[in-house]
């Protein structure tokens, strides 16, 4: 079973990870990870010092529980370019700003890092308005690129096509055509989620345009990313051609290193060591935008771009009594992640909220509570306390 | 010419109104930017939050943009506190009876105005009532209270459960953190609302400046109706207040003990993991609705025990409007009636 502990500055409960039910816990290992969120609240989102926190969070853990797998997620330069008017300078500051950061990191651990960016951004030319159509239009999980379509009308049909021709839309596909596109590069491909809740059909915007419809936020972004059907890599492990081969890397090198794997989110190849390298993120019209699709494909060495497809009627399944209500549209704790099975220790530390304690299947997780930029606190989760005890590698502070 | 929607009564002789909202044409107000919406979106009803009407059920959320009040914490002053000229290109258009189609085809129980204030948009709204009444799709709102006597009526018509932002206790608080003169017309009103339509009320709680105003808002509540369910809200430090010190979670629900006694649905969240979200038996204290906090609009029901809404346990009514309502109840309605899945 595993623990959710929340912390919401001076006030910290704990939680059945699946349940939601408060569950008390005092294990040595819960205790120090209890310590390292009261000794380091989250500055928010957007603030400059959000990647900081990563590190500072990332390091005290590792002070006391010396994992040999660590994963990270930068993510403040994100939300503060794709939601801020910053002028190119300032945005071009905050990525050079998250690579150092990542450095930092290294130069203080002395870990091995496998560093991923998902892109950078481009500015928002315009939307693309599709809330009147007969059917139902649907983008979620932040998607810019995508929208789902659900029981068009002939007419809504010559809407999209018409968008097309103007060379706003790049790709219209039908459910079937989503799915075989995949399964043909991947023939054991996931699809966990119900099918009948899935878009009719997906449309992708070309690059610079978004879609506005149910799911856009209210606030809008400024900047968006990139169409990055490749996305850059830095690591001295090795090359890999393609996202989902990095889990492999990362696994065949953990017996002779201790290795980081770093995300930066909304950061290209311009920030990168010289010596960095481009690797396949997609596949087709599709490239996985930051988000839990991205990192799910990362972890687990396998597209999943169903898991939580884009244009989702995910509002359908909010029902009440759901499992796992901190974990944002996850259900279940996702399998074959990258630490989940993987018998040394591991952290995950991150400022993407509600999913980082999943993807990766960390031991310990511990992530930022943010709801739309709003700072709700920290949110740590002990997945597996079996590896912590006394001696060289279990000592506590 | 006054408008006459809300307590500043602005003089549209002299321009638009301080909303930005209204003007005067041809010796009328009239909206500047009817049926335009600033989202649309399914979620909990208890997200908004409501905890007292129709538990379980799916809400179409709506707003527009512009409102009467600046609060310097605006949790949505993005939009909120936006002049309206300057958001149009994120509203969407949707003709009142699209928006009530657009309900039914989310599979949404009811209709809620939350984003900003929505006396600044009641001609519009009052024109989707027309048809979300004949779908039998009630509506409701949060508002500051900060309406004239007749619209306030007017939006008691419009709106059949209305939640009520009384944000603290004193014109000096009002006057400082709202930028309004009087906390006056919002206490006539909140009883105005309390006779004539479901209320819930909010009070956003700011360390240090609005904390020692909750007893004597306890008390005011009580003194209208003691089965008005209260909502104290932990105000994050947002908008022109970030920097503020979050509300300390301990010292408040200390404070908030005493106030129990007068109020027994009294509710204290925005911040994950609340123990203060469940509904509790006014006569033996069992929980009697359990409920899951994820703090900003992350609320959710978790277990609703009183069917009939008694207790189950001594079988006192709790207090609501309607009842539980499935999460799927209208598309088994639609099922039922051998239309398509919606």
């Amino acid at each position: 079973m595993s623990l959710a502990i929340i912390d919401a500055r001076e006030w910290q409960n704990q939680f059945d990870l699946e349940t939601g039910r408060k569950k008390q816990d005092n294990d040595p290992m819960v205790q120090m990870v209890c310590r390292v969120l009261s000794d380091t609240p989250y500055p928010g989102d957007v603030d400059e010092q959000a990647n900081a926190w990563v590190t500072r969070t990332a390091l005290d853990l590792m002070d006391a529980y010396h994992p040999d797998l660590v994963c990270l997620s930068y993510v403040q330069q994100f939300f503060a370019n794709r939601h801020f008017d910053h002028p190119e300078d300032i945005r071009e500051k905050s990525n050079g700003a998250a690579m150092a950061e990542a450095r930092k990191f290294i130069q203080a651990s002395g870990y091995t890092p496998v560093i991923v960016g998902t892109g950078g951004l481009v500015p928002l030319e315009g939307e693309m308005d599709l809330s009147g159509l007969d059917g139902l239009a649907i983008c979620s999980n932040w998607s810019a690129r995508y929208c789902g379509i659900h029981s068009p009308s002939s007419k809504d049909m010559a809407v999209i096509e018409s968008l097309k021709s103007l060379g706003k839309i790049e790709a219209m596909v039908s459910k079937e055509e989503w799915i075989t596109l995949f399964l043909s590069e991947q023939p054991d491909l996931d699809i966990p989620q119900d099918k009948g809740l899935m878009p009719d059909f997906l449309v992708a915007a070309r690059q610079g345009l978004a879609f506005k419809t149910l799911g856009t936020t209210l606030r809008k972004p400024i900047n968006i990313p990139e169409n990055n059907f490749q996305i850059p890599v830095y690591t001295p492990l090795g090359t890999v051609e393609d996202l989902r081969d990095i889990k492999n890397l990362i696994r065949s090198n953990l017996g002779r290193h201790k290795i980081a794997l770093i995300l930066l989110e909304g950061v290209g190849l311009a920030h990168f060591p010289d010596n960095a390298f481009l690797c396949k993120n997609g596949v087709g019209f599709f490239c996985n935008e930051p988000g839990d699709a991205f990192y799910l494909t990362l972890s687990t060495g396998k597209h999943q771009v169903f898991a939580y497809p884009a244009g989702y009627r995910f509002f359908d399944q909010d029902a009440e009594n759901i499992r796992f209500p901190f974990s944002g549209y996850m259900t279940s704790l996702p399998q074959n992640t990258l630490a989940l099975d993987f018998p040394g220790k591991s952290i995950a530390v991150g400022n993407r909220s509600m999913f980082m304690h999943m993807v990766f299947g960390a031991d310990i997780g511990i992530e930022c509570f943010a709801r739309n930029l709003f700072n709700q606190g920290c949110m740590a989760v002990v997945h597996d306390k079996s590896k912590y005890g006394p001696g060289p590698k279990g000592n506590m502070r | 010419m006054k408008c006459n929607y809300c307590e500043r009564t602005c003089d549209l002789a002299i321009g638009k109104s301080f909303c930005g909202m209204f003007q005067e044409e041809k010796g009328a107000v009239v909206e500047r930017y009817p049926d335009k919406w600033s989202t649309y979106s399914a979620s909990r009803v208890e997200s908004v939050p409501f905890y007292h009407a129709y538990p379980g059920s799916r809400s179409m959320i709506i707003g527009t943009a512009g409102c009467n009040f600046r609060c310097r914490y605006c949790a949505n002053g993005f939009i909120a506190c936006q002049s309206p000229d300057h958001v149009q290109e994120v509203m969407y258009a949707f003709a009142p009876e699209k928006l009530v189609a657009m309900a039914q085809k989310l599979g949404c129980h009811n209709i809620i105005f939350n984003v900003n204030e929505p006396a600044v948009s009641l001609p519009s709204l009052l024109r989707v009532k027309k048809y979300a009444q004949k779908a039998d799709i009630p509506m409701g709102c949060l508002t500051n209270g900060y309406t004239t006597e007749e619209a306030t009526r007017m939006m008691a018509e419009i709106f059949s459960f209305v939640h009520v932002g009384l944000k603290g206790f004193s014109n000096e608080f009002y006057q400082k953190y709202v930028g309004i003169e009087s906390i006056d017309p919002i206490l006539r009103n909140i009883n105005t609302f309390a006779d004539l339509c479901h209320v819930e009320i909010a009070s956003p709680v700011i360390e240090d400046v609005n904390y020692h105003e909750l007893h004597e808002i306890a008390q005011f509540i009580h003194d209208i109706n003691p089965s008005i369910p209260w909502h104290v809200f932990r105000l994050l430090p947002e908008h022109n207040m970030k920097g503020s010190l979050y509300p300390n979670i301990e010292r408040m629900s200390l404070a908030l003990d005493s106030s129990r006694k007068l109020l027994p649905y009294i509710y204290f969240h925005n911040f994950v993991g609340s123990d203060w979200v469940n509904t509790l038996c006014p006569h033996c204290t069992s929980a009697v609705i359990n409920r899951f906090s994820l703090g900003c609009s992350g609320d959710r029901l978790d277990e609703f025990l009183a069917p009939d809404n008694t207790c189950p346990v001594c079988r006192t009514p709790i207090a609501m409007l309607g009842t539980k309502v499935a999460w799927d109840a209208k598309q088994a309605e639609k099922q039922n009636q051998g239309g398509q899945r919606l």
